[in-house]
């Protein structure tokens, strides 16, 4: 066989290859690395810009479809825009598709982030987000609408990279108890104003009630919380200050002294066999509560939460408030919508964000769908869905993005709900460090042996598993190795300079 | 081909033959016969159990199941957990067939492309073997990273959200291609080649009529290589799709799978975690996925069966 033929077999197989890549090619959305900006097609006329927006949830609901065609025909007078609706499952479903488009460049106009979803704070700080600052003066609505305290919980530097949804800005923590035997022993639960004056009734379901257990505990959810710590980095990394406004020395709260005292008292509701004894081992509380088999479990509350939780349990509860509301990070990083610094259009994309705050018919329609399609209108602010077992737009959105208090509620929820939250919201202390962020990149190598120590004791602690004093002189030399004083230090330093 | 095909079968039956002849004398005793068959059956159980396990869990009571755990025999036996599968609309049947298909139509397409990058590798009349043979193991060694990766499939071949790029990434693999190669190299003498040149066979002719037939064996262990990978896989819509019509099975299930993790690990830092979490499928729901997840992919492996060892043995790289 000659020469040539054989080189043009190999120039065959590639161009086969390539063909078949290349056949493969069908016109989507040109991707672009670039940043160059159209200008906005200011007024109505030609055509809509479109506009892709990420969210997280549970599935993209099937009638999607549906419910952005009306809404892009309200849109089109409106704003002249048509909007893209994707939405990606928890964790690493979102982070992943999220990140990687962020870092590809990828035209996104609008992504949903948070402290725990497409990380806030690193993408900010690595320049994936747009800064806000100049829209928000320009459309100042939504200033209005947060409160300037609020939306400065969520800026880095003075920046404001995303704006955080208008819902509770709250927090507090207390116990939920099983109903049933609270009205069976007939309990005085206004009694319960601290961790420790539950005994008295976890006392009595050990004496009387052989088939449940008074505490439920698993991982991170454990009366633990109801300490209230004010951390300055996740869950599982010491360093945090006191809620209460006291002073401005960062502590590693793990050992503090109301901490050791919290777990003798864990420990000696262990050994009265309050609590489970797998108690650190168990991964979900909430499939816990479903089994009826537990008395008392620690949560984070608002208004209704009681409500809520029988939904999600099927079993009646009492919420017992115990910590006193305060606004902290956690709430002001807890859901946000950004604009992608790649973003071909930030303006319009803004004031789509903005119809989110100040445009109930809009704002509903992205939450329940379309009227007497997927709900029914029961009064003015009520509606009730039409297939509730199997309803085909459903997607529970509400909290995550726009002003929640304009959100229609179900029949099945206290008509005075948002009353209620705006109450709580008022009632809340401000914490001193709201709108601090902290940097992890000096420290990422002391935070992450520090998390890995944390995870291996936290458990025993919280749950009273293992005897106090010899357990912490280990957790403490452990977390001394670990490199903590340099991550205090380096946290003290960061706070003080962002007070000054 | 039958002809030639039929030489190869008839050798190895003789070949069969010859060695069971030749096993008579040094026959395992009953005892250690007894012993490795015991061993293998043991090995049996702990492979099928967790099956029959995932089986039997989408089968029980709810309730059941959160309060006493796992079990083999459980009291009260449930269908609810299809029941939602089969009510939940179409979106499990619609990745059903995105699978079925992509794997079909992905596992034809790239045990083509191996195949066609392996033959000529194998030949020693090929002048550029080495430098092709180095080019495909140097994308074993280095890898440009995902953000790269990923501008490629939205960038340059813009497949993003399209079926294909469920395929395309998939359809070169150096690994079995190296497998590919050793066994064309072995299987095929170089006069078969010669012979059927001299018959007046083209290139194409030759491998398509010759050589393809021959090697079965090892097409089929690729091919079921190929379709376990396509099967299994939920990377690549993790990364690029964001069309939920084109969502796969293995995708579905990771996607809720991952989700209910998540969400109940606490690292979900927002007070609806709990309620979200209650609207996702419950234990039941979930093994019921998988278990209709394992259906067609079962019936695959009887149908390679027949080559597989042996192209796998044969195909071995040995340098």
């Amino acid at each position: 066989m000659s020469r040539t033929k054989k080189i043009y077999s190999v120039a065959l197989l590639i161009i086969l290859v390539l063909s078949l890549t290349l056949s493969a090619c069908v016109p989507v959305v040109p991707g672009g690395g670039t940043t160059t900006t159209q200008p906005d097609t200011s007024g109505q006329t030609g055509p809509a810009v479109k506009l892709t927006w990420y969210l997280v949830g549970n599935r993209q609901e099937p009638d999607t479809p549906k419910v952005l065609a009306e809404a892009n025909k309200y849109l089109k007078d409106k704003l002249n825009v048509e909007l893209e609706l994707n939405v990606f499952g928890w964790g690493d479903d979102y982070d992943q598709k999220t990140n990687t488009a962020l870092a590809a460049g990828e035209p996104i106009d609008i992504v949903f982030t948070a402290s725990w979803a497409a990380n806030y704070n690193v993408n900010a700080t690595s320049g994936y987000f747009k800064e806000l600052n100049a829209y928000i003066e320009k459309y100042p609505a939504i200033k209005d609408i947060l409160g300037e305290d609020f939306l400065n919980g969520s800026a880095i530097n003075g920046k404001n990279y995303a704006v955080p949804t208008n819902k509770e800005k709250v927090h507090n923590w207390g116990y939920l108890l099983k109903k049933d035997l609270v009205d069976k022993y007939d309990m005085d639960v206004s009694k319960i104003t601290s961790i420790e004056s539950l005994e008295p009734f976890l006392k009595i379901i050990k004496d009387n009630e052989p088939e449940i257990t008074p505490v439920c505990i698993a991982t991170m959810d454990a009366p633990f919380q109801l300490l209230d710590w004010d951390r300055i980095s996740d869950d599982d990394v010491p360093g945090a200050l006191y809620p209460d406004n006291r002073d401005s020395t960062i502590i590693n709260h793990f050992l503090a002294p109301e901490s050791i005292e919290h777990y003798e008292l864990m420990r000696d509701w262990a050994n009265k066999g309050y609590i489970h004894q797998d108690a650190a081992t168990m991964q979900n509380q909430s499939e816990l509560m479903k089994s009826g088999t537990f008395f008392a479990a620690s949560q984070s509350l608002k208004p209704g939460k009681d409500a809520e939780v029988e939904a999600t349990t099927g079993i009646e509860w009492v919420q017992v408030d115990v910590t006193r509301p305060v606004m902290s990070n956690r709430e002001t990083t807890g859901a946000l919508l950004a604009i992608p610094a790649a973003s071909r259009n930030p303006e319009k994309a803004f004031q789509l964000i903005e119809l989110l705050y100040t445009d109930k018919y809009f704002k509903n329609l992205i939450d329940y769908g379309i009227e007497d399609v997927h709900y029914k209108k029961v009064s003015d602010n009520v509606i009730s869905l039409i297939d509730p077992d199997n309803s085909p737009y459903n997607p529970g959105h509400g909290w995550k993005f726009g002003d929640q208090f304009k959100d229609y509620l179900m029949d099945n929820e206290d008509p005075a709900k948002w009353e209620k939250f705006l109450e709580f919201n008022d009632a809340g202390l401000v914490m001193n460090s709201l709108g601090f962020m902290f940097d992890k990149t000096n420290v990422e190598t002391e935070i992450s042996s520090c998390k890995n120590v944390v995870q291996a004791y936290y458990k025993q602690l919280f749950t009273g598993a293992v005897e106090v004093a010899p357990t912490i002189e280990a957790f403490k030399k452990e977390l001394v190795g670990a490199g903590v004083d340099e991550l205090i230090a380096e946290m003290q330093r960061q706070y003080d300079e962002w007070r000054k | 081909m039958d002809k030639s095909f039929g030489i190869v079968n008839d050798n190895m039956k003789k070949n069969r033959k010859y060695k069971s002849h030749n096993n008579i004398g040094n026959r395992i005793s009953g005892t250690s016969n007894f012993f490795i068959n015991l061993l293998f059956v043991f090995n049996c159980i702990l492979c099928i159990a967790p099956i029959l396990l995932i089986i039997v869990i989408s089968l029980t009571d709810e309730k059941e199941l959160l309060v006493y755990g796992y079990s083999f025999f459980p009291d009260k036996f449930s269908v609810k957990a299809y029941d939602y599968v089969f009510t939940a609309g179409d979106t499990i049947w619609r990745a059903y067939g995105v699978s079925i298909l992509v794997t079909l139509v992905g596992t034809l397409l790239s045990v083509l492309v191996i195949c066609f990058y392996a033959y000529p590798l194998s030949r020693q009349s090929f002048k550029y073997k080495n430098f092709f043979s180095f080019f495909a193991y140097f994308t074993m060694i280095f890898g440009g990273g995902l953000v790269p990766w990923y501008m490629v499939y939205t960038q340059l071949i813009p497949i993003k959200n399209t079926i294909w790029i469920m395929i395309v990434p998939y359809l070169m693999n150096a690994w079995y291609m190296m497998i590919m190669r050793t066994f064309f190299k072995t299987t095929i003498p170089e006069s078969i080649i010669e012979s059927a040149k001299i018959d007046g066979a083209g290139e194409f002719r030759t491998f398509f009529v010759i050589v393809l037939p021959l090697c079965k064996a090892g097409v089929a262990t690729i091919a079921l290589f190929c379709t376990l990978g396509y099967w299994n896989d939920w990377w690549l819509p993790l990364v690029f799709i964001t069309d939920n019509k084109l969502y796969n099975i293995q995708y579905l299930m990771y996607q809720t799978l991952n989700s209910i993790q998540y969400l109940a690990s606490g690292s979900a830092q927002f007070s609806e975690s709990s309620k979200v979490l209650a609207d996702l499928p419950t234990e039941g729901a979930r093994m019921a996925i998988a278990v209709i997840s394992i259906g067609p992919i079962i019936f695959a492996y009887p149908f390679f069966q027949k080559y597989f060892i042996k192209g796998l043995t044969i195909g071995a790289v040995k340098g």
